[in-house]
């Protein structure tokens, strides 16, 4: 029933492993947060599932501009759930 | 699937715009032509993203110095390293130059552009040539266009270096060999695609070639003197009695602020 709910998150994460292996190998490695969005984004979905993990990504992203400042984010000290 | 539908918004945009540019709209550019023109406007549109990178850029090799130092205080722990560099970031009110945003945004507009051109809105009889050698609809594989794949290829190999400029050396090797790594994937794109591909790194490339012409200009300030040449002061000496004024200073600002903004 665990791995059932949990499938859809697999999804989400082989999504963000192709982009780790495709267009993500352009931008050298180097997000202005730690972890990495990307990395970010793997520990989402695992932790709060496809939905949710998506949600928090996205906001991440979004956060990961060049107006932001940056420094260390990790996704289980998100507060959007609770 | 889903996230083909959901780039069906931006794709009737670029379908639109390229109408627009293209031979029946109204600025009535050949469909090659309107292409490159499409990615200029793109890339246009970026410029305001790209002058804040290149800031933060030139921020970053003028503190370089000191970060050289940070990642061989915690060469062994990468993450502590990391950590570290953060909050260096921070306290010196540096703005790393590389953040995910712009690069993720470019990625929508090229899969739409795919989409685009796998059903050209061109009507019989159009002229869809690129300098009388390329056929925009064809595959890259076809006719000239490994020659096409070639010129993207080293372009993509020229943008890179620009964009490098502050990486690892052993990330710039992977940067450098990627390009080549991409053409069996890329030889079996549409010439358009290539094309649009090619112009944004050329664009990349130009931009590059700009800001090395204007980079030594904005670490004058720092030191405050017009008369000494900030090449050659900015990586040794200037950072350290730049950078130590600098933080009593702001705190007490921020403090007067806030006091102000509760009164």
């Amino acid at each position: 029933m665990r791995l059932a709910l949990r499938a859809p998150a697999y999804l989400g994460l082989g999504l963000v492993h192709a982009w780790r292996w495709s267009f993500g190998l352009l931008s050298h490695g180097s997000c202005k947060y730690h972890p990495t969005c990307s990395q970010y984004a793997l520990d989402a979905l695992r932790q709060y599932g496809l939905v949710r993990g998506s949600l928090l990504a996205g906001w991440r992203l979004l956060r990961c501009n060049p107006w932001s400042r940056g420094g260390v984010d990790y996704a289980h000290d998100q507060r959007l759930f609770r | 699937m889903i996230l083909l539908h959901i780039l069906t918004p931006l794709e009737n945009l670029l379908r639109d715009v390229l109408k627009w540019l293209g031979p029946h709209g109204t600025i009535g550019l050949s469909w090659a032509w309107s292409i490159v023109a499409l990615t200029v406007i793109v890339r246009l549109i970026l410029v305001p993203l790209t002058v804040r990178q290149i800031h933060s850029m030139q921020n970053l090799q003028r503190h370089a110095p000191q970060m050289k130092e940070l990642q061989k205080k915690y060469k062994t722990d990468k993450k502590r390293q990391q950590e570290e560099l953060m909050k260096f970031y921070k306290e010196n009110n540096i703005n790393p130059a590389s953040s995910c945003l712009p690069l993720l945004a470019q990625f929508p507009v090229f899969i739409s552009l795919y989409l685009v051109l796998k059903h050209f809105p061109h009507l019989p009889g159009d002229n869809l040539e690129w300098l009388g050698l390329w056929n925009i609809t064809d595959k890259a594989s076809a006719g000239w266009g490994p020659v096409l794949v070639a010129v993207y290829a080293a372009s993509q190999l020229a943008s890179s270096y620009f964009m490098s400029a502050t990486a690892e050396k052993s990330q710039r090797i992977l940067l450098l060999v990627l390009p080549i790594a991409f053409i069996p994937f890329i030889i079996n794109f549409k010439v358009g695609l290539v094309l649009y591909w090619m112009t944004t790194n050329l664009w990349t490339v130009g931009q590059g070639l700009v800001t090395r012409r204007l980079m030594p200009r904005p670490a004058a300030p720092e030191k405050r003197s017009s008369r000494t040449p900030p090449k050659e002061v900015a990586p040794a000496v200037a950072p350290e009695p730049a950078t130590e004024p600098a933080k009593p200073s702001q705190p007490r600002k921020v403090k007067r602020k806030k006091g102000g903004a509760r009164r």
